[in-house]
């Protein structure tokens, strides 16, 4: 069985606030005038990654199912002329490395993901599987014409925390075993679902596809 | 930082040259796959360099045409309940479907958008691929494929597969050499990887591939692996090359006592080049270095596998393609422009580099 301990947990649920009110409102936790240049998933994941603080030698991992949509939305209306910098700002993991660039933080293991019914569980046993310490986060950002189409995300969140194998200070334990039954069904777990649980402090226990139940333990009040 | 090597049980590819040998062929030769072609298609823009697989045409169809080169890729491949709890796939790409994306935008037919997200396109393949649920799915640019086999290594050494396929695969659109145009490295001049020159430029390729991980079979394996992310600046690396030091110096102790050679990234950017060449050079002095990318293009997010694959076929034969499109002077001397003997060597180093200054490499050698 492999246990981790979660600490500095950090959610922001934006729901439907825009990109401009998500800039107003967390402008203090950037350099001035550094949001200027941030996506409104980049602003939220990065307030969150404060909190948790990776290191060079975290295990970095990143879970969204639909990552930059407006800037993907941007760089899509801005042909034939194609804008540069909002190609490369479209581009995934930009919203992580945005924050990671403005703070000059290296990190040793960046791992990227973008699963959508099963992304949760591996992104866990990603973290789980990794060197050392970890620094799990997620987020999605809402769309705006691509989700008239069902092609973006309906709403707006980020989280963050750590997973290390200290007990101290845990606000969660998370261990990935073997099924208890023989045959194994796998249970889907959208980001968006766990992000939920994540803010409730809901217990979560489900069989990931590659066979082991996750189970996420809340520890403290 | 494993308990033992990985081995690569088998592996396939396919590139603007066509599978791994016809590919092989083409670069021993000094070939490039690199034709002009306007940069948004059918709507015109300027020519610029790309490697299309053979027969495909550059325009996005619903569903997307290359679901076909996919197919005939994984009918080489073992068989056996890929996407099951102990057999796992592991999918990366930079691009995924995201040429839907510009086509929906561009032709305005919902239909592309089925396959535009990165999650609709790998659900979308491992359905037409019969894979099951246990599908993982990577995206960091053009390091993306290293991730893939780092974390496949990593279920095999815990015992949480018995084989994993990793499976890459990156096919070019206006989308994504728009955005390359735009960046102003892929213009008119063909890539001239790690050569001194005047004015950088790169080439884009399509290219997909797969591997076949396991614990005890094969007879290739990757005994070092590494990343490493400068988080510098989102198109240019740390000017002391640090990063690419950080990221090799963990497989350079891999490869302590081998007789290596070099495959290095060498898209034909020059300060990129500069740097990683200078840092192979600094750790390994006078072990050749090569790009493939003036024959291959960019293949971006699949680049790592795709160069793995044709890594495999190179030893096998006993001679690695030099730095087609390339000529001396070289940034370093160890820059190799012409086919390397391999008789010499026991080992090869693969890089691969990605926007936000991230570094991969592994270590590949005979079990």
């Amino acid at each position: 069985m492999l246990e981790r301990y979660v600490t500095a947990l950090s959610t922001d649920d934006a729901g439907v606030e825009t990109p401009a009110e998500t800039r107003e409102r967390l402008r203090d936790h950037f350099a001035r005038g550094a949001t200027r240049r941030m996506t409104q998933l980049g602003m939220l994941l990065g307030a969150r990654l404060r909190t948790t603080a990776p290191t060079a030698d975290d295990t970095l991992v990143y879970l969204s199912a639909y990552a930059e949509t407006r800037a993907l939305e941007g760089y899509l209306e801005s042909f034939p002329t194609a804008s540069p910098t909002l190609f490369q700002t479209s581009i995934h993991p930009s919203a992580v490395q945005q924050f990671m660039i403005g703070q000059h933080q290296p990190a040793r293991q960046f791992f990227p993901l973008a699963g959508r019914d099963h992304g949760v569980a591996q992104a866990l046993t990603v973290a789980l599987l990794g060197d050392g310490p970890a620094v799990v986060c997620g987020g999605e950002e809402r769309g705006t014409w691509l989700l008239e189409q069902n092609a973006a995300s309906d709403r707006t969140f980020a989280f963050s925390f750590r997973l290390g194998v200290d007990p101290a200070g845990a606000v969660a334990r998370v261990t990935l075993s073997p099924s208890p039954t023989d045959g194994y069904a796998p249970e889907a777990c959208p980001l968006p679902d766990f992000f939920d649980a994540l803010v409730a402090r809901r217990q979560l226990a489900w069989n990931t596809p590659a066979g082991p139940r996750l189970v996420w333990q809340w520890l403290a009040p | 930082m494993f308990t033992r090597p990985i081995r690569v049980a088998a592996c396939q590819a396919v590139t603007g040259f066509g599978p791994v040998e016809a590919t092989l062929d083409g670069l021993l030769a000094g070939r490039t796959a690199l034709r002009p072609h306007p940069v948004l298609g059918t709507d015109g823009g300027d020519a610029v360099p790309l490697a299309l697989l053979p027969g495909r045409a550059y325009a996005d169809t619903a569903p997307p045409a290359w679901i076909a080169d996919l197919r005939a890729l994984v009918a080489t491949l073992p068989s056996g309940d890929w996407g099951t709890a102990r057999r796992p796939v592991i999918v990366t790409s930079s691009n995924f479907g995201v040429g839907s994306m510009y086509a929906y935008r561009r032709f305005g037919d919902a239909a592309h958008l089925a396959y535009g997200t990165p999650a609709a396109c790998v659900d979308w393949i491992a359905r037409e691929l019969g894979w099951g649920p246990n599908v993982t799915t990577f995206s960091h640019a053009c390091v993306s494929a290293h991730l893939g086999l780092l974390h496949a290594s990593r279920l095999l050494d815990a015992g949480l597969a018995d084989a994993v396929l990793a499976f890459s695969f990156d096919f070019l659109s206006p989308f994504v050499v728009g955005g390359f145009h735009a960046l102003k490295i892929l213009n008119a001049h063909l890539p001239a990887p790690y050569a001194a020159r005047d004015t950088g430029s790169i080439g884009l390729g399509d290219g997909a591939a797969w591997a076949v991980l396991t614990r005890d079979e094969g007879d290739f394996a990757l005994s070092g692996q590494a990343l490493y992310n400068e988080m510098h600046h989102f198109t240019a690396n740390e000017p002391s090359g640090s990063g690419f030091a950080a990221c090799l110096q963990t497989v350079h102790a891999a490869a302590r006592g081998r007789r290596v050679w070099l495959k290095g990234h060498g898209t034909g950017t020059l300060e990129a080049g500069r740097l990683e060449s200078q840092a192979f050079a600094s750790l390994w002095p006078d072990a050749p270095l090569v790009s493939w990318k003036g024959g291959l293009g960019h293949t971006l997010g699949s680049c790592g596998l795709v160069e793995l694959a044709l890594a495999i076929a190179a030893i096998r034969r006993g001679r690695a393609p030099g730095t087609v499109g390339a000529a001396a002077p070289g940034f370093t001397a160890e820059v190799a422009f012409e086919p390397l003997d391999l008789s010499a060597h026991d080992a090869v180093v693969c890089a691969s580099n990605a926007f936000g200054g991230a570094h991969a490499a592994f270590l590949l050698s005979h079990a």
